[in-house]
């Protein structure tokens, strides 16, 4: 068995976590039992190439897909025996997210993405914090500009704040600098970081950028769907670990 | 969340889809709110008209005086009453006799309604005056100051009588009128026991004053007692006030049916748009239960501003027309229209609503269902049954279309033509496009590709577009062809007299007279009085009949007549025209219906003191709107021709031949010629009436047809823009893209054009022919026409909205 980063009480855990989807008449398994455990305040990259299975893992981590077989563990409670609805609470409870494509609403000004997921649950100081964690990620002059008018990296500083702003415990980022140029997502990470550290988040991160991925904790290298590797990060060239 | 929510429709007021969307809803609450305020006041209005015909608002008519009970009591001092006594007696002016239909009226007569004579409109004459018929001042060239005798008192002659208004069609009392006052009644001595008078007891006053006296009496009412009131003392009035009010009906729904095409459309592009919304919300977890509610509150309030909108440009434009009709409802005695209720707008908005929930409800529905999964692989969508879909929208279309009309048969109609034109064009456009990517034009192949590519977005736009272009046309036929299919029922020329008590032997006489003067002479058709005995060998019972209408009719004598061939106005529903040598009765198919005659039934009528039987062998329809002289029962030669009759017929009669009733007058006092050109004209009003409203809603079909256009380019602007994007970039130049969509979208058109005029013609055929029994025809030049509108609405429309994007630079396009 690999190394695997047990706690007594992880905030997630996946057990012989699996996915099996029907192509035709055949059966495909896209993942083979994940195993592992996430203590609060690490930090996990998932790396792989494409189609090892990175993003069909993080679905099934944060509760948007379920899994064929298996189990995930978000803050001690099973996501298989929750309903759809019972996931959705969850994640709006504990997760923040960071996707590839942003993500953000097109005709939403940049303060109110931020404030979509604290008014959903009916944060009370809302415009205060979104506005508060937009001047974080340096957008405080652009509160009313809607994403066309930003740039990606703009949009993905935006897509940050949303994230961070719900306190979660756990922030799901998808190749969060996948669609940006080398700079931009250098900087984008660099940011991420700094605000996950700040917050004390659990960070669980899809990349094929092996740089980013060595600034977290953690690695699970997935390939063809199998877990092959699962270790912590030693801190190469200078990265903290 | 509730911010959230508001937040969201702030947002959705900007975007073009949900604008249709509002547009969509907004003309189709105020088509049905106008038509609805429309028809309800109009329908008070001629209901006032009819009150005219009647003097009252209602009446209750005896044969015997009627019981002081029977006015209105304490409590009732709102209520005008009148009372009037109408009978046949002899009128003497010097040593010249005639007989005379004599009503005797209280001072307030009329209610309702003008009395028009030589001096003007006015009330009941004086005591010691009265008011003569024309004809009688024609006969005797009497006028204003001469002495006429009634019974043993005479009276002076005060005005002749221009327009009466409760002069009803009685075939007892056709002879000319003289109206005196009832304080002069016992000085005639003219009433005695054993007289036949018909009393009535005149009351106007407010609606709920009126029916609450009615309601009083109602169970009161003894033998040779009843109430009337307008809808029942005007058959003609009613069956064209009743056509007038389902025929704007209809009109305005269809301009709300377009606009749920548009709804239909536009919330498909909402539903897409807001995919991945949704599953965003759902990711930062949003439970379904909360996008219901977010996706129910924006609906609700869309609603709510579409009603208030839509009430608010309904009221208007009903308002406006209300105003232009003032002269119309003015001259027939109305003074104006009675004010509106906020029912119709309420309907409207609930039909609304329904019409929301039809044809975007199960879309909406299924976007709550969007997996959140869809935030990383963008090509998840709930599963969205399109044809359950369309079935729920045929569904509420049907409902819409029944609630308006309550009218299975032309809900079905109207409705079978929607829904074919829907699937005619889906596989007929898409055959066509079919047919032309075989023809040899690379350009064309290269411009249809899209729609080949999409067959079922391109069977929604063909769908769409046909679906507008047959709403107006079958407004351009319903305008031009209905309209006038229906005034030819009462066409100008229609006959305006009836002249009954004919001898045979007059015929020949009073064909010379109308030859002699220029018109054409008029049939004339034998009439017999015969009371009906016997049905199946049972006698007839009036009392047995439930309906109040079915015992009167079964109770009164009958005017029978005779003759083997069909009428040009009647139409055979069951059995055959008799035979000749046949022995036979054919019987109007409603009075059938009402005394619950069959073909084969054997009906014995007692004419001149002798039982004649036979059986029922023919069932008739007939066009009372037609004016001529018709029968509910006649009788085969064979069995009838050696009857006694006298003869009656119908003819048209201008104004510059008028002098001809003083001749027919002269020469045959027995004669009796009755003016219906009153009646006439007004059932002519409620056609103007109608054919007037009809111009408003036409606005709104309109609107609502353009809106479906917009609605359906609107639906394919995101895959269009990246196709633009993508050409772009390959280097076509914008005047390419513009040629290659002016090619699509007219072939596109011309497509639909054609189809929706084919359609339009035949729907308009079938709903004329068999729901509004109107002689349309197929009409043959529309579908060329259509052809043409089609493909030049279609560029037009797109070229418009296209434009920006041939413009946009390919960065900017891909960007979006």
């Amino acid at each position: 068995m690999l190394n695997s980063p047990q706690t007594a009480s992880p905030l997630l855990a996946a057990r012989q976590l699996g996915k099996t989807v029907k192509t035709g008449t055949e059966q495909l398994t896209i993942l083979h039992d994940i195993e592992f455990s996430l203590p609060a305040g690490e930090s996990l990259a998932i790396i792989g190439t494409s189609g090892s299975g990175k993003s069909t893992l993080l679905a099934l981590l944060a509760g948007i897909d379920q899994p064929s077989h298996g189990d995930v563990q978000l803050d001690g409670q099973s996501l298989a025996a929750l309903d759809e609805d019972g996931r959705a609470r969850l994640r709006g409870q504990l997760a923040g997210f960071v996707f590839q494509s942003f993500q953000l609403l097109p005709d939403f000004t940049a303060l109110e993405n931020v404030l979509v997921p604290l008014e959903l649950h009916g944060v009370a100081d809302a415009t205060a914090r979104a506005t508060h964690w937009l001047e974080r990620v340096g957008l405080g002059a652009r509160l009313d500009h809607t994403p066309r008018q930003l740039s990606g990296g703009e949009q993905q500083r935006v897509a940050l704040a949303r994230a961070f702003a719900g306190a979660p415990r756990i922030v799901f980022a998808d190749e969060p600098t996948g669609s940006l140029d080398t700079a931009t997502g250098a900087h984008i990470a660099d940011l991420m970081f700094e605000l996950n550290a700040a917050a004390g988040t659990t960070l669980v991160l899809v990349t094929h950028d092996p740089k980013l991925a060595a600034r977290c904790s953690w690695q699970l290298q997935l390939q063809g769907g199998h877990q092959i590797a699962l270790h912590p990060n030693t801190a190469p060239d200078g990265w903290p670990a | 969340m509730r911010r959230l929510a508001l937040r969201f429709l702030r947002r959705d007021l900007a975007a073009s889809d949900f604008r249709l969307l509002l547009i969509a809803l907004v003309i189709a609450v105020a088509a049905m709110t106008a038509v609805g305020l429309l028809a309800d006041r109009v329908k008070r209005g001629l209901t006032g008209q009819a009150n005219w015909l009647l003097a009252a608002d209602a009446a209750l008519i005896s044969d015997h005086p009627i019981p002081r009970a029977y006015l209105p009591g304490n409590g009732q001092a709102g209520l005008l009453v009148a009372e009037t006594a109408t009978f046949p007696s002899m009128v003497r002016s010097g040593e010249q006799m005639r007989l005379a239909a004599i009503k005797a009226a209280s001072s307030d007569y009329p209610l309702r309604g003008k009395l028009e004579t030589s001096l003007g409109v006015v009330h009941a004459p004086q005591a010691g005056q009265a008011y003569i018929d024309r004809r009688i001042a024609e006969q005797w060239q009497l006028k204003a100051g001469d002495a006429l005798k009634v019974g043993s008192k005479t009276l002076t002659v005060a005005a002749i009588i221009v327009r009466e208004p409760d002069a009803v069609i009685d075939f007892s009392s056709l002879q000319p009128r003289v109206i005196i006052n009832a304080v002069d009644l016992p000085a005639t001595g003219l009433i005695g026991p054993g007289s036949r008078v018909n009393y009535r007891l005149l009351v106007a006053g407010a609606e709920a004053d009126v029916a609450r006296w009615k309601d009083g009496i109602h169970s009161r009412l003894q033998r040779g007692e009843r109430l009337e009131d307008a809808q029942e003392s005007r058959p003609e009035v009613k069956k064209s006030l009743a056509k007038a009010e389902q025929f704007l009906q209809l009109a305005g729904l269809l301009a709300a049916l377009l606009a749920g095409v548009a709804i239909l459309l536009a919330a498909r592009r909402f539903v897409q748009r807001h995919y991945d919304s949704v599953a965003l919300l759902r990711t930062l977890g949003a439970s379904r239960r909360q996008m219901q509610q977010l996706l129910l509150g924006e609906l609700l309030a869309l609603v709510l501003l579409a009603s208030i909108a839509g009430g608010l440009l309904g009221w208007l434009g009903q308002e406006a027309l209300a105003y232009s009709l003032r002269y119309w409802l003015e001259s027939s005695g109305n003074e104006r229209l009675p004010a509106g209720t906020p029912w119709p707008w309420l309907w409207a908005s609930a039909y609304a609503l329904l019409l929301l929930a039809g044809t975007a409800g199960p879309q909406l529905l299924a976007l709550t269902r969007t997996p959140p999964l869809r935030v990383l692989r963008r090509e998840l969508q709930p599963g969205l049954r399109l044809g359950a879909q369309w079935l729920l929208a045929a569904g509420a279309t049907l409902l819409l279309l029944w609630l308006a009309v309550r009218d299975v048969k032309l809900a079905l109609l109207t409705g079978g033509g929607l829904l074919l034109a829907m699937l005619a064009s889906g596989a007929g456009g898409w055959l066509l496009i079919h047919l032309l990517l075989k023809l040899p034009f690379a350009h064309w192949r290269l411009a249809l590709r899209p729609l080949a590519r999409q067959p079922g977005l391109a069977m929604v736009q063909l769908g769409a577009l046909t679906i507008g272009l047959t709403g107006l046309c079958l407004l351009t036929i319903t305008r031009n062809d209905l309209l006038d299919g229906w005034q030819a029922r009462v066409p100008a020329n229609a006959p305006n007299h009836f002249a009954i008590n004919i001898q045979p032997d007059q015929v020949a006489t009073l064909t010379q007279l109308f030859r002699a003067q220029g018109a054409s002479a008029p049939v004339f058709q034998p009439m017999i009085r015969g009371r009906w005995m016997a049905h199946n060998g049972q006698p007839v019972n009036p009392a047995a009949y439930p309906d109040d209408r079915a015992q009167r009719l079964a109770e009164r004598e009958f005017n029978l007549s005779w003759g083997d061939a069909l009428r040009a106005d009647n139409r055979l529903i069951a059995g055959r025209m008799p035979a000749a040598g046949e022995r036979g009765w054919t019987v109007e198919a409603g009075l059938a219906k009402t005394l619950n005659i069959r073909l084969g039934d054997t009906l014995v009528f007692d004419i001149a003191g002798s039982s004649v039987s036979a059986p029922v062998i023919a069932l008739r329809e007939v066009n009372w709107d037609s004016f001529r002289a018709n029968f509910f029962v006649t009788g085969s030669q064979a069995m009838l021709a050696d009857q006694p009759a006298s003869m009656i017929t119908s003819f048209y009669l201008p104004a510059e031949q008028r002098p001809l009733l003083r001749e027919i007058a002269n020469s045959m006092p027995n004669v009796t010629v009755l003016d219906v050109g009153q009646l006439l004209a007004e059932v002519r009003r409620i056609l103007l009436i109608a054919t007037q409203a009809l111009q408003l809603v036409l606005g709104f079909c309109l609107a609502a047809g353009l809106t479906v256009l917009a609605a359906a380019l609107e639906l394919n602007a995101s895959e269009r823009s990246r196709e633009a994007a993508l050409l772009r970039a390959l280097g076509a130049t914008q005047g390419r893209l513009r040629r290659l969509w002016l090619t699509e979208q007219s072939l596109l058109g011309a497509a639909s054009g054609l189809t929706a005029g084919l359609l339009a013609s035949g729907t308009g055929w079938a709903l004329g022919r068999y729901a509004l029994e109107l002689p349309v025809g197929f009409n043959l030049w529309l579908p060329g026409v259509t052809l043409l509108a089609g493909a030049l609405l279609a560029t037009g429309v797109s070229q418009w909205r296209l434009q920006r994007l041939a413009r946009s630079s390919p960065g900017e396009l891909l960007r979006n």
